[in-house]
């Protein structure tokens, strides 16, 4: 069984095909609330092959949490997203959009499409931090996450 | 009255007759042949009498015409239409202005326009046919036709650019902006006064260029993110805006207030950023005293000219045109902060809903705003 968030790390898959976003967004995971181990995948066909722990990604944790970003190459965000919420042992896990763009009709896509939390990222660091962290604190924290087998 | 009397009535009635018949036939000669309008008499779908600027039109000569079949001139594709074209005049009396295309001796295709009757020749049925060429005509209205069609491709590729450029350039921008802050906030320390400076401006910088990108999106949208137009009350568009603008409106106790406004066909989110920005402006280039906008529509026929007036700084008439370009800006950003695209984006908004944007102004004396709405449509007609 997996245990309740408290008293562990916490596992975070980053999807994103920047690396400089990838990057930012762990520091701005800096000093959670709760410990996490960051995970990345590039794409949405990397981020399947880890949530279904194959080839290189056999022995990863199933992530607490999937941080996604929508514009990437081979399969996008939603694409991903859809996949994640149509797979009964994935779509628990809480999906926030994390993205460049602030486009309403994007907004309302994700969010037909099951997304728990859609985040435009700032251009400003320092609002990005504040931006990420209290999410990622919430979700982590304030809220309980499912216990599922692992 | 005698015999020899009422028989030389007769006659003389009867040597009028004769007169005015070949009057008619004089008239009738003249006007067929001379006419500038291409004529001729069908008979069993064969030419019995054509006139020499038919033969012209067709480019032969008028008895290489006669004892042929009139359809055999017809463009292939056009046959169909036009025999339908006779049968319907057969029952109906006339047709009005039909068009169809020919192929004349050297083979050239032209556009005619014909109108044909029924009537009795030679003591049977017969069509008499008017015929003119049209082609030049066609040929500038398929012109203008693929202009209209080249300048909304092209005007649509342009919007769709705009739209990639700004939206795409935002992450490199982003990744410049959030890297520098990076640099500071982990060796600010190590750094001397000059670093923090240029760290700065090179923030600052990201940070309009972000500004700007994102107007910039903000006016190819209008184009290529518009909606479909329904009927939008402009009363409750106009309270939209004011919440939008709630803030402003109280830090400077701006009197906003307007008339009974109409409802008109068009996109409601863009009527209310137009109203927004109009509204905005008035707020923003105020004078000392607290900003007082009004907001008026007057109807003439279709359209609808709906007026904002304010009683702020003003604008000197030259510049009345070039406020509507993308980016102008006539004060610097420590006076008034902003990029310079709200209006840009107003006369695009206009125009997609069939209207034109004007001001009247003088400088500290307000500005009125006038912008008409076509109730017809714009874009959606």
């Amino acid at each position: 069984m997996k245990s309740t968030t408290a008293n562990r790390v916490i596992d975070i898959l980053i999807v994103d095909d920047n690396p400089g976003d990838v990057r930012l967004t762990a520091e701005a995971l800096k000093d959670c609330k709760v410990p996490t181990r960051l995970y990345t995948a590039n794409n949405g066909v990397e981020a399947m092959a880890f949530l279904h722990r194959r080839g290189e990604f056999a022995d990863v944790p199933l992530p607490d949490l999937i941080l996604l970003d929508l514009n990437m190459p081979e399969m996008n965000g939603w694409q991903l997203l859809a996949k994640v919420k149509e797979d009964a042992a994935l779509k628990h896990i809480p999906v926030v959009i994390l993205t460049g763009s602030g486009e309403r009709e994007d907004i309302v896509k994700t969010y037909k499409a099951h997304a728990d939390c859609y985040v435009p990222k700032p251009i400003d660091l320092e609002q990005f931090t504040k931006k990420v962290k209290p999410i990622v604190n919430f979700l982590l924290t304030s809220t309980k996450l499912p216990t599922e087998e692992r | 009255m005698s015999q020899i009397s009422k028989m030389h009535q007769r006659i003389t009635k009867s040597e009028a007759m004769t007169g005015e018949l070949k009057q008619s036939k004089e008239l009738f000669r003249i006007m067929f042949y001379r006419s500038p309008i291409g004529s001729y008499i069908i008979q069993n779908g064969h030419f019995r009498l054509v006139n020499r600027q038919l033969a012209h039109i067709l480019g032969y000569e008028e008895n290489e015409l006669l004892g042929k079949p009139s359809l055999s001139f017809v463009l292939a594709e056009d046959r169909d239409a036009v025999r339908e074209n006779a049968v319907r005049m057969l029952k109906g009396g006339c047709s009005v202005g039909y068009e169809f295309r020919v192929i004349n001796k050297q083979a050239k295709i032209k556009w005619v326009m014909e109108t044909v009757v029924p009537i009795c020749y030679r003591r049977k049925r017969a069509t008499l046919g008017n015929l003119i060429d049209v082609t030049e005509r066609k040929q500038m209205e398929e012109r203008l036709q693929q202009i209209t069609a080249e300048m909304q491709r092209s005007n649509t590729e342009l919007e769709q650019f705009a739209y990639v450029i700004s939206h795409d350039l935002q992450e490199p921008l982003r990744m410049i902006s959030s890297y520098t802050q990076l640099l500071a906030k982990r060796y600010g320390k190590k750094l001397d006064d000059d670093a923090d400076e240029f760290i700065g401006y090179t923030v600052d910088g990201a940070k309009r260029m972000q500004m700007l990108l994102h107007d910039l999106l903000e006016y190819s949208r209008v184009g290529t993110r518009g909606k479909p137009f329904t009927p939008v009350n402009c009363e409750h568009v106009v309270k939209q805006a004011m919440a939008n603008l709630k803030i402003a409106i109280e830090e400077c106790n701006a009197l906003v207030s307007y008339d009974t406004l109409p409802t008109v066909m068009g996109d409601e989110g863009q009527l209310v950023q137009l109203f927004q920005n109009l509204i905005g402006n008035a707020i923003k280039f105020r004078r000392e005293e607290a900003p007082q906008v009004h907001i008026s529509a007057q109807r003439r026929n279709n359209i609808i000219t709906f007026t904002v007036k304010d009683n702020g700084i003003g604008i000197d008439p030259q510049h009345s045109q070039s406020i509507f370009e993308i980016f102008r800006r006539l004060h610097t950003r420590e006076e008034y902060p902003g990029t310079g695209m709200g209006l840009a984006i107003c006369k695009k908004i206009v125009e997609r809903h069939g209207g034109h944007i004007s001001v009247q102004s003088q400088p500290r004396q307000g500005s009125t705003f006038y912008f008409s709405i076509d109730m017809a449509g714009g874009e959606a007609k």
